[in-house]
This record gives structure tokens, C-alpha cells and sequence, in this order.
């Protein structure tokens, strides 16, 4: 089906319509989107294997041809990219039923996660740089929905920073577009590709690339961009926290990988390095923020931080072992922070608080959450054979590989102190002398362990079973590597 | 069944245990877990006819095979010693811990759940010929033994041991991994066996001396070296039979394990001889004078532990020097790697009964401080003869093993002496001189341990329970290995025969092409050598030592605990939680403010940083149209009316300011003759004025007064630093246009393929009609935004307690 690159944006988009028209019917409600989500999921899985059996998909809109028109292109990172997002959403939506509350989801709460959706997924399949900007556009104004709807105080108060932050870096995006179009009079990602190594002024593409570092760095939340984001991921609900933590950020670092490995690459020497400096920084201020709170929320926010410099690091290495090994992680650590979000959110909700100081001893009364809690946090550290392991792993070989010693060796040590700022959680929370906990149903406990428990399940398969999923990633790697696969599947007329 | 598949073995039983604990509570858990180790320990000594006759076993399975990740077992001497050992002691402690752990009270199902898991992850970590399944049971090695330290998790202590433990482990831990990954860019395996054979070529690589140091981290953390050991006398928090068996016998001798294995690769470096002897020696003479300044019988156990991991190590950096000496087969120098492993043995017996003794005492007692303990040997006279026979080993003395291995561990010290590679023609001879001191003391706590407890004064006042010998079953276990302890003295070339010669061949594989040829023959007795004097020394000098304990403790009370090693951990935990909060503290004001400031700081910063250093700024002019006055006036009036913006004191001249912004960048599109981008800017700017207007009518007072806006120099510099560098950029990208755009393409099929007549609508309805599409979704989920932020208000109060 030569479309199919367009179903997993358009299913969404389309269900989010609907729900619009009976906002009051929760079980509806909850119904729809839990089977639009199911049948996205479905798409994406088809799509990755439609892409791994025949290659990348493009499709043309208005059928004009690339670089005219708009391109949507479906290599194996971005339909990998699409599948993941598409089953956290699921599980987001099936983690939400209890912890999001009623109200919220009489007030369009299911559409603006589909709407969310809709632009992460056109974010990973897009081909054009504009058109990337656009569906930003679309994943920020549901994101603005989300971290406003239920008007609490501090909601109010950090989403103005947040829709400031991401009015002044969508400015910015239109600039870079601006200043790019101008000195390459194209917009295609794949005629970039093309048109970039025939021009002599590297200088100012460098400029432009670095600017773009800049914009999605934004996005990414990398060193000193990230400012903007502890404050704005702590007020929204917990399952919005799961949905932006799992999702939005990584729609900046993909941007970044794509850019930087597909046309990007006429100066590398600068252009990569400093992204490598600025992966670095971004491990050390996000090991900084992790380790410097009590604050449950907090802890797994700041590890968001740590885990996209450690993306980047291996992306800025533009080797097979550091391009595999950064798509590996990234995948994972999408998955891994969903899964964390989650259970922690069942803490915060069991004692009423995010405050570390105020928890304990939750092991003699849940000790399943707690043993789920433990694997996540050991996934998260990248302890084998879970599925942070593969991804650090290739990382730190490809920085060897690339002579970054001390680079590689900071990478190694940073997963301590993941480790560390993850097993304080568990240390106050599951450990010590027993605090008195809300009393939650049982059935009401469950509806929201489950889900938390299956995403833990799904790390843990995406880990032990990496060979299953190895022949995708070094796939993906191929293409990111290879810039003329992508050149030649856009336009091969 | 290959062998690979019994190390998961205990993982598998463990997956059954919760179910045995609760279905059969009558029956102890642990008579079913029993099971693991005592098959296994059959299991394996079935393969010691074909170790002591030099073969090896190898059975693996992939697991990431694009990745050449596989789990694998290679059974040779050394690895069917260790898993012998590992399961054997296995088996015992599992015996005492029936005993040890009351069925009622305890989370047994926990507690065996961890055990077990802890005894796959330990034989992996041994049979592994695998670099990343080393590692992989070497992580799960330190996650059991942070949940058995913590298996009392109520307890401040326990957490604290537990996490110490845990985060100095894993740290060596993920070094060593970075050695790994070292070792396999050099040679291009992930197999021991198959770097072993390339190490020549690998020693002459760049990464060689990294790779050795970090992986020489992980031995030293796991083994609890200088400067890292203070991990373990915390680790004393787990139950006593968790501390026999992982904090004496197994876990902390992985490092001993991975040094012995890489032998044969690190060798030939200078390097590791010197750190390996030199961190081993130093290790053990530390821990055995601080061994003398502990009140908790396992606190002195512990340090006796580290010393004596310290004296098996430095006995393994000896064993590296035989690579350097022609011959060394038939020197002086054969004798380390076998004392290595010989003591290696003993101290897995004699200290594992220690521990058990301990286990009695405090079990039977209520307590384990030696100050409130004394005159147990007529009470409990089976434990005092275990203790004695454990300690007595220990300090050296005939007719246990210890004395043995302790003679042959003086031999090879001296033996140094006559090495004359690397500097140790000058400095060998501290080697024996601080190998000596370190056994004195040895000798001192040895005794100090057995008859402050046992002898002297009983005090029952004291203790918290009434003291008594304990039951048949707990002594069990400590009989058993403390009787190996007397027979090794005896049949100890029986022993070299089975254990410890197919041991060394897999160390010193460039000396020996199978076991037999290691000419190493043990005696009690072989004449009046130096080491005999040197013993005899340590016997005089710590017997009178010993005597006059009391006179001389008080000098560890001059060691204050601020300035220790323990008291460096405390500082950097502090570090990490109060000092990250206030250096955090520093930037994170929660203004967006300040971020911005940051923010565009960057931007400014690394955006002319790269325009000066790729020499990227070009001005240009040709081919743009001249400025006219109305664009000079317009110009003037768009930062007249921003800046009246900043200034204003009233909302109104404030959103008057910003029509006006609006309107002159209208009239702008209007000179530059776009009509109907002209026009869509007027009606926004109309619109939203209007807007603003009627809403900030329902607003109080705008209280500017109270917070005027200061001016402030330095976001006045960082705003015109952003204008200025967006600018700059602007300018260069526009004067290097370099190749023709794709509007070109547009104008040629506006008429004849899109059939349109406006290029700007075509280009927004056809050609780039997808892009309008999400537009006006945006558009839409602002309007649905908009209806759930003004009619949806939740109060916090609710939050907690709606789900009750």
C-alpha cells in the first residue's frame, strides 16, 4: 500500500476528530481511543515490516514530485520511532483511566493525547524540513492542551513558561528554515542531502547547522537548553508526564540525528564535535539535577536529560556501533521512561506526596510494584540483560572506537549515578519503616499497575530479546549511515 | 544439557520458592533450596578427573549474535575450582541458614529468592569465558548482594550498607566493562580464551595499559582493595550466613578471579605487576592493623577478609612476574600462583567457619561486641574448638592449612628479592618486610577474635540472652570445613593434584602445558629456609604484641573517622545530595528569566562563535532593491513602538505598542508589494488587538508600580545580542545563496499543472496543502485547548483523595 507512511499519523488525527463530538461520554471515550490506538499500533507494525521487506517507503502529497511538494518518507528509524510512540501512547491511554481523573477527560484529555500523537508520529515521517515544523507545531499545541488542562495552580504557572520556552524555539525553527531555504533554495530533506555537498560555502551551512542544534536542542532539552523543562514536567498529571517525558523530547533528539546524519555532514569535524561536548554537558547537568532532589517526579525528569545526552553521544560519533547503539537507546529509553513514569506515579499517588522524605517501607504492602519498580530502575542504569544494556553498550564502544576515552569512560559513569538517583526511590520509598499510604481499591490499584507493569515487561523483552530486534536497528543504522538510501528512495524519478 | 544451562539452575529454583514458602509453611524453605547447590556440587566434581588431567569443557549459547554477545561456560581448572567452591559452600551455608533463620519470623522466600539468584550470577561470573556474560554475572552478583545486605530493610544500617555496597561495586563494575570493550577493539573477541591467544600483539596496542587499569577497578572494588574495601565492613549488615558465604568465601573473591583469569593477558605489563602486588600487600598489612581497632566480631572478621583478599592478590601479581623470568618453572617463582590458590582454598574454610562461629555467638549470646563477650569456652565448647582451629589456620600456625599456604605466601614475597625487572632490584625488598608486618598483626587479631570472646572473664550481665551451646544442625556446617581445615594440613598434595595445579595451569599458561608439570611438592617441613625464621618472627613479635593488646589499642583512637576513607565516602554521598541540591540551587531559580538569559546567552555565544570560526559572515547587497524613506520611517516607528512596549506602564499603551508592531510590518508587506499576506496581517493584528483589549478589560489594575521593570544592562545586552546575531546570519545566508530554488519550479506549473492563478494560494492549497492541513489542525486543538483551560478548574485539594 503505497500510503501506508500516512496511516499511522492519520488514524489518530482522525479518532481525535470524532471524540470531539461527545467530549462527556468517558467510557466512550476511553473506548474510542484505546482501539484508535490499538489499530495505530497495528499500522506501524506493518509499516516497519512493509519498510524492512522492501525498503523505504516515500510518499508524495498532491503527487508533486520531491523536492516540489512534500515528501513523507518511512525509513526503518523513523517507522521504529512511530511503532514506539504509537504503543506508549496505548499504554498511556490504559494507564490514564484511573490516574488522570474524570474531569479531564470530559474536557478533551483522549483527543489531545491523539492529537499529540498525530504530530510525533508526522514528526518521524515527514521528509521536508518545513513540513517537520509543522507537525511540531501540531505536537506542541495538543502538548500545550495536556499541561494546561485541569487549570491547577502550579499547571497555570509553569505552562506560560513552557508555551513561552516553545514560542521563542518554533520562532527560531522558522528562522533556520529561513536561512537554510536561502542558501540551498530547497526545503526536501532528501534534495538537502543532494544539494548540500555541492556547495562551497561551508561556512555558513556550519552556521545554519549549528542554529538548527540550537532549535532542536530546544526540543531535546539539551545543555543549556534544557532549562525550561524540570519546572514545566512537574506540573502536569502523571500520565501526561509519562506521555511528554516518553515522547516529546525525543522528537527534538530524532530531528537532531536526522539532520546531523542525513545533510548536515559537511563539516563534521566541527559540527559533530561539538555536538559530542554538548552530549557530555547535557549527562553532567541532567546527573546534577537527578541526584540534587528528594522529589520523586523530579529524579526521573532529570534522568530524561541525562539519557538524551547520552543519545546524542553516540549519534555524534557517526560510526555503525555509535549510530546502532544511540537508535538502540533511544528506543528503549522511551520506553524505559514511560515504564518509570508510571510506577512512580502509583507511588506518588499511594502516599500523597513526590516527596522521597515522606515515603517508606511500601515493600511489605506492594511488593510487586516494587520488585517491577527494581527492574525498571536497573533497566534504566543499563544493567544486562535488560534493554538499556545493548544501546550503552554499542555507545561506549563506538566512543572508544572514536578515540573519546574519557568521553566513553563519563558515559560508563554516569549510568552510577542513574543507578544511584533511581535506587533512592527505592531505597525511601520501598525500604525503611512503613508510612501510612492512601487507601486505594484494589481493582482501582490494579487498572493502573497493570499497564505500568506491562511497559516494564516490554523493556525487559526489548532487552533479553535484543536480537529480535537487532536486524531493525542496524537496519535503521544502515540508512542514517548511508545518506544515498534515503536520497535514492525520494527521488528516484 | 550443556553446562551453560546448569548455572541457571538456582536462578530456576528460585522462580519456585515464594510458591514452597507459602504453600508448605511447616517445612523450612530452605531444605528445598538445598537442593541447587548439592546437585551441582555433584555435578561438577564429576569434571575434576578431566580438569586434573588438563582438559577443559566449553558449552555457550548466543544471545545478541549480531552483536557476538553470547552466554557461555568454560570449564577449566580454575572455573570448576571456583564453582566447586561456590557451590559446596553453597550447600553449607544453606544447611546453617535452616538453622540460623527462624521459619516464622523471616521473609525466608526473599531471602533464598536472592541467594539463589546470587548463586547463578556467581558461577556465571566464574565459568563465563565470555567478556559481556562476565559482566552481565558480574552486575547480578553486586544486585544480589545489595538485597541480601538490605534483607532487613527497615533498618537504617542495612540500607546504608546496601547502597555502599552496591554503588562501590557497580562502579568497578562499569569500568571494568570499559575494559571489556577495550579488550575487544584490540583483539576483535569477546573470548578470554581467544584474546589469551593474541596477547602479544594486544600488549603492543595504544588502549592496552586502559584497558588493564580499568578492568584492574572492577577486580579491586569487588575485592574490596585499597582504597575501596570500606564497602565491605558494612556489608556486615546481611544476615550472618549471607556474610559467610558472599563477604568471605564467594563474591568478594570474583576479584581474585578476574585478575587470575587475565594473567595470562596483562602479565607482560610492568603495570600490573606493581599494581597487583603492590595494592594486594598494602591491602592486607592496612586491614590487619585496622582489624584490631573493631568491637564487632564480624566488624573483625570483615577486615581480616580484606586483609587476607589482599595477601591472595598480591600472591597473583607474583605470579605475573614468572612471565618475565626465563625459566621461572623450575625457580623460586613457581610457587606464587600455587600459593595463590592454595590459600585461596584454606581461606574459604577457615574463614567461612569464622563466620559461622560468629553467626553461634551472636545467635546464642544476643551480641557481637567482643567488649561485652568472654568465658564462652565452658559454655559453648564446640564452638570455642571451631574457633579455635579457624583463627589458629588463620594466624599461621601447625597443624592446619593455613601454616601451609602462609609459608609459601612468605616465600614468594622474598622471592621478589631476586627479581631484576621494573625497579624491583631497589624496591623488592619491601615487599617481604610489609608482607611480614602485615601477617604479625594477622597473627594479633587472630587471637584477639578467639580469646577475647572465649577466654577470660564471663560476663552474663552483659549479654541480652543467656548464653548456651548452640543446636546439632548450626554446627553442622562449621565442623565440616573447620575438619577440612586440619585435613588439608595433611593430604595438601592431594589437594594440589585435584584443585590447585589444573588452577594454575589456566594462570600461568605460558609456563605449563598441562598440570603435571607444575613442580610444586607442599611440606610442613623443609628445613631451615628464611621463611621458617621470618615465621618464627611473627609467632615472637605478635605472641609478645598480643600480650600487651591493651596497652597499645588506645592508638587507633588517634584515627578520627573525618579523615578516614570512610569518612571520603560520607563527604561524596553528602556531595551528591545536599551539594548537587545547592549547586542546582545556583541556576535553577524557577524564573524563566534567568533560563532565558541562559538560553539566549547560548545561542548568541555558539552561533557567532561558529560565524567567526568558519569564517561565515558575508555582507552583500547586489541584487537587493534600494532603502527608501518610507522604509527608513517605518523602521523607526517598529522599535519605537517594541520599545514602548518594555516601557509602558499600562496595558493599554502596551497593547496599542504592540498593534502598532503589527500594523508597520504590515505596511511593510504592503511596499514590498504582498497584498494578501499584507491583508492577512492586518486582520490578525485587528483581531487580536481586539481581543486583548476585551479581555484585559475584565483584569484589575496593572500594578506596574510595584514591579517596575528595572532596566537591566545585561539582558538589554543578551536582547540586542539576539537581534544582532539572528541578523548577522540573515545577512550571510542571504548574500551566499548558492544554488536556485525550488520556487522556480512554481512559477513554470502554476498555470499548467496546478491551474492556478495566485502562486501564493496554490503553493498553500496544492503544492504545500499538506502543511495547511496540520496548520489548521493546530488551529483547531488551540480552540479545543482554549474551551479546557477556561471551564476546567481543579482544585488541588480533591487530587489526593478522589480515589477513596
Amino acid at each position: 500500500m503505497i500510503n501506508l507512511p500516512l496511516i499511522p499519523l492519520l488514524i489518530p488525527m482522525l479518532f481525535a476528530v470524532i471524540l470531539l463530538f461527545f467530549p462527556k461520554r468517558i467510557i466512550l471515550q476511553r473506548a474510542v481511543a484505546t482501539g484508535a490506538l490499538a489499530l495505530t499500533v497495528l499500522a506501524s507494525f506493518w509499516l516497519i515490516y512493509e519498510v524492512y521487506t522492501g525498503g523505504i517507503l516515500a510518499v508524495t502529497l498532491g503527487s508533486w514530485p520531491a523536492p516540489f511538494g512534500i515528501t513523507l518518507v518511512s525509513d526503518l528509524f523513523s517507522a521504529l520511532l512511530v511503532s514506539t510512540s504509537s504503543i506508549i501512547t496505548l499504554f498511556v491511554v490504559l494507564y490514564s483511566f484511573e490516574s488522570i481523573r474524570k474531569e479531564r477527560e470530559k474536557f478533551y484529555y483522549y483527543p489531545g493525547v491523539l492529537f499529540l500523537l498525530t504530530g510525533v508520529n508526522g514528526a518521524f515521517t515527514t521528509g521536508d524540513i518545513f513540513n517537520l515544523f509543522v507537525f511540531v507545531e501540531v505536537l506542541l499545541m495538543a502538548s500545550y492542551l495536556l499541561i494546561v488542562l485541569g487549570g491547577e495552580k502550579a499547571q497555570l504557572r509553569e505552562s506560560i513558561k513552557y508555551i513561552l520556552v516553545n514560542v521563542i524555539s518554533s520562532a527560531l525553527f522558522v528562522s533556520a528554515v529561513a536561512y537554510l531555504y536561502s542558501v540551498t533554495g530547497t526545503l526536501s530533506m532528501a534534495d538537502l542531502a543532494v544539494k548540500i555537498p555541492q556547495i562551497e560555502a561551508v561556512g555558513i551551512l556550519t552556521v545554519i547547522a549549528v542554529l538548527f542544534l540550537v532549535v532542536f536542542g530546544f526540543k531535546g532539552a539539551i545543555f543549556p537548553l534544557y532549562f525550561w523543562l524540570p519546572g514545566s514536567y512537574h506540573a502536569p498529571p502523571m500520565p501526561v508526564l509519562a506521555l511528554f517525558g516518553a515522547l516529546l523530547t525525543k522528537v527534538g533528539v530524532y530531528a537532531i540525528i536526522r539532520t546531523y546524519t542525513l545533510f548536515f555532514t559537511m563539516n563534521t569535524g566541527y559540527t559533530h564535535e561539538l555536538l559530542s561536548i554538548v552530549a557530555l554537558l547535557t549527562i553532567a547537568a541532567g546527573c546534577i539535577g537527578a541526584l540534587a532532589y528528594f522529589d520523586v517526579k523530579k529524579i526521573i525528569v532529570y534522568n530524561i536529560i541525562i539519557a538524551v545526552g547520552v543519545i546524542l553521544f553516540g549519534a555524534a560519533q557517526l560510526t555503525e556501533a555509535g549510530i546502532d547503539g544511540a537508535i538502540f537507546y533511544l528506543i528503549h529509553d522511551m520506553m524505559i521512561k514511560a515504564a518509570l513514569f508510571f510506577l512512580v506515579g502509583i507511588v506518588a499517588i499511594l502516599f500523597g506526596t513526590s516527596d522521597l522524605r515522606k515515603m517508606g517501607g511500601l515493600m511489605k504492602t506492594r511488593p510487586a510494584l516494587g520488585w517491577f519498580y527494581l527492574i525498571a530502575a536497573f533497566g534504566l542504569a543499563g544493567i544486562p540483560p535488560l534493554s538499556g544494556f545493548p544501546g550503552k553498550l554499542l555507545i561506549v564502544q563506538g566512543g572508544f572506537e572514536d578515540l573519546k576515552l574519557w568521553g566513553s569512560l563519563f558515559v560508563l559513569a554516569s549510568s552510577l549515578l542513574v543507578l544511584m538517583s533511581v535506587i533512592r526511590i527505592f531505597l525511601y520509598a520501598f525500604w525503611g519503616d512503613p508510612v501510612e499510604t492512601v487507601k486505594i481499591k484494589e481493582p482501582v490499584f490494579r487498572r493502573m499497575f497493570y499497564p505500568a507493569a506491562g511497559m516494564v515487561i516490554l523493556t525487559i523483552v526489548l532487552g533479553a530479546g535484543a536480537e529480535w530486534f537487532m536486524p531493525l536497528i542496524s537496519g535503521a543504522g544502515e540508512v542514517l549511515l548511508n545518506p544515498s538510501f534515503y536520497i535514492d528512495a525520494v527521488l528516484k524519478e | 544439557m550443556t553446562p551453560v544451562f546448569f548455572v541457571f539452575l538456582p536462578i530456576v529454583l528460585a522462580f519456585f520458592i515464594p510458591i514452597l514458602f507459602k504453600k508448605l509453611p511447616q517445612i523450612h524453605t530452605g531444605w528445598f533450596v538445598l537442593a541447587a547447590p548439592l546437585f551441582l556440587v555433584a555435578y561438577y566434581a564429576a569434571f575434576l578427573p578431566g580438569s586434573a588431567a588438563g582438559e577443559t569443557v566449553t558449552s555457550s549459547f548466543s544471545w545478541i549474535p549480531s552483536l557476538d554477545i553470547a552466554i557461555s561456560s568454560y570449564l577449566d581448572g580454575l572455573s570448576l575450582l571456583f564453582s566447586l567452591l561456590i557451590t559446596g559452600i553453597g550447600s553449607l551455608v544453606v544447611l546453617y541458614s535452616i538453622f540460623y533463620l527462624d521459619k516464622n519470623r523471616e521473609q525466608l522466600h526473599n531471602f533464598y529468592v536472592y541467594l539463589l539468584i546470587f548463586m547463578s550470577a556467581m558461577l556465571g561470573v566464574v565459568q563465563s569465558d565470555h567478556l559481556i556474560s562476565l559482566y552481565l554475572f558480574w552486575e547480578l552478583t553486586s544486585i544480589s548482594s545489595f538485597l541480601l545486605i538490605g534483607y532487613w530493610y527497615t533498618r537504617d544500617r542495612s540500607r546504608f550498607g546496601a547502597m555502599k555496597s552496591m554503588l562501590i561495586t557497580v562502579f568497578g563494575g562499569l569500568m571494568m566493562l570499559g575494559g571489556f570493550i577495550l579488550l575487544y577493539l584490540m583483539g576483535g573477541t569477546y573470548s578470554i580464551r581467544e584474546l589469551i591467544a593474541q596477547a602479544p600483539e594486544i600488549a603492543n596496542h595504544d588502549l592496552f595499559v586502559w584497558s588493564l587499569i580499568l578492568i584492574l577497578l572492577g577486580a579491586f572494588t569487588k575485592s574490596a582493595q585499597l582504597p575501596f574495601y570500606i564497602w565491605l565492613p558494612d556489608a556486615m549488615e546481611a544476615p550472618t550466613p549471607v556474610s559467610a558465604y558472599l563477604h568471605s568465601a564467594t563474591m568478594v573473591k570474583a576479584g581474585l578471579y578476574v585478575v587470575a583469569r587475565f594473567t595470562p593477558i596483562f602479565a607482560v605489563s610492568p603495570v600490573w605487576i606493581w599494581l597487583v602486588t603492590g595494592i594486594g600487600l598494602l591491602t592486607m598489612t592496612w586491614a590487619s592493623f585496622f582489624a584490631l581497632k573493631q568491637r564487632d566480631l564480624k566488624g573483625i572478621l570483615a577486615f581480616s577478609t580484606v586483609s587476607q583478599l589482599g595477601l591472595i592478590m598480591s600472591l597473583l601479581g607474583v605470579a605475573s612476574v614468572a612471565f618475565h623470568v626465563d625459566g621461572a618453572e623450575s625457580t623460586v617463582f613457581k610457587y606464587a600462583a600455587f600459593a595463590a590458590i592454595f590459600h585461596l582454598i584454606n581461606h574459604a574454610m577457615f574463614k567461612g567457619s569464622l563466620f559461622m562461629v560468629t553467626g553461634i555467638i551472636d545467635h546464642e549470646t544476643g551480641t557481637r561486641d567482643i567488649r561485652k563477650l568472654g568465658g564462652l569456652m565452658g559454655i559453648m565448647p564446640v564452638s570455642f574448638t571451631l574457633a579455635v582451629i579457624g583463627s589458629l589456620s588463620m594466624a599461621g600456625l601447625p597443624p592446619f592449612s593455613g601454616f601451609l599456604s602462609k609459608e609459601m605466601f612468605l616465600r614468594a614475597m622474598l622471592s621478589l628479592t631476586e627479581f631484576d625487572l621494573f625497579s624491583f632490584e631497589t624496591w623488592g625488598i619491601l615487599f617481604p618486610v610489609i608482607a611480614w608486618i602485615g601477617s604479625v598483626f594477622t597473627f594479633i587479631y587472630s587471637f584477639y577474635f578467639v580469646f577475647h570472646t572465649f577466654a577470660g572473664e564471663h560476663k552474663p550481665e552483659l549479654l541480652p540472652k543467656s548464653a548456651h551451646e548452640a543446636p546439632f544442625g548450626m554446627l553442622i556446617s562449621p565442623a565440616v570445613m573447620a575438619a577440612l581445615v586440619v585435613i588439608l594440613f595433611f593430604i595438601p598434595n592431594l589437594l594440589a593434584v585435584w584443585f590447585i595445579k589444573p588452577a594454575v595451569l589456566a594462570i600461568q599458561p605460558f609456563l605449563y602445558n598441562a598440570p603435571g608439570e607444575i613442580d610444586v611438592h607442599v611440606s610442613a617441613w623443609h628445613g631451615l629456609q628464611p621463611e621458617f625464621f621470618m615465621t618464627l618472627g611473627i609467632y615472637a613479635v605478635g605472641g609478645l604484641m598480643y600480650w600487651t593488646l591493651r596497652k597499645w589499642q588506645r592508638i587507633y583512637d588517634v584515627f578520627s573517622h573525618t579523615y578516614s576513607l570512610n569518612g571520603l565516602y560520607d563527604s561524596l554521598i553528602y556531595l551528591s545530595d545536599a551539594g548537587m541540591n545547592r549547586l542546582s540551587g545556583l541556576y535553577m531559580t524557577g524564573f524563566i528569566r534567568n533560563y532565558l538569559v541562559y538560553m539566549f546567552g547560548f545561542l548568541i555565544l555558539i552561533t557567532l562563535g561558529t560565524l567567526g570560526v568558519s569564517d561565515a559572515f558575508e555582507f552583500d547587497l547586489t541584487g537587493t532593491a534600494p532603502i527608501r524613506a518610507y522604509e527608513v520611517i517605518l523602521g523607526i516607528v517598529l522599535v519605537a513602538a517594541t520599545v514602548t512596549i518594555l516601557m509602558a506602564k499600562s496595558r493599554l499603551t502596551a497593547i496599542i505598542s504592540l498593534g502598532a508592531v503589527g500594523y508597520t510590518v504590515a505596511l511593510f508587506f504592503v511596499i514590498f508589494r504582498a497584498p494578501d499576506l499584507a491583508l492577512t496581517q492586518l486582520v490578525i493584528e485587528t483581531i487580536s488587538v481586539a481581543l486583548f483589549l476585551l479581555a484585559f478589560y475584565h483584569l484589575p489594575q496593572l500594578s506596574r508600580h510595584e514591579e517596575r521593570m528595572k532596566f537591566r544592562f545585561g539582558n538589554a545586552l543578551v536582547a540586542l545580542g539576539v537581534g544582532v546575531t539572528m541578523s548577522l546570519v540573515a545577512f550571510s545566508a542571504q548574500a551566499q545563496k548558492a544554488l536556485p530554488s525550488i520556487s522556480e519550479y512554481y512559477k513554470e506549473t502554476v498555470y499548467t499543472e496546478a491551474a492556478g492563478g495566485n502562486i501564493v494560494n496554490v503553493i498553500l492549497v496544492d503544492y504545500r496543502g499538506f502543511d495547511t492541513l496540520f496548520e489548521i489542525t493546530v488551529l483547531g486543538i488551540a480552540a479545543v485547548a482554549i474551551i479546557g483551560m477556561i471551564r476546567l478548574r481543579l482544585t488541588r485539594k480533591e487530587d489526593v483523595n478522589e480515589k477513596q
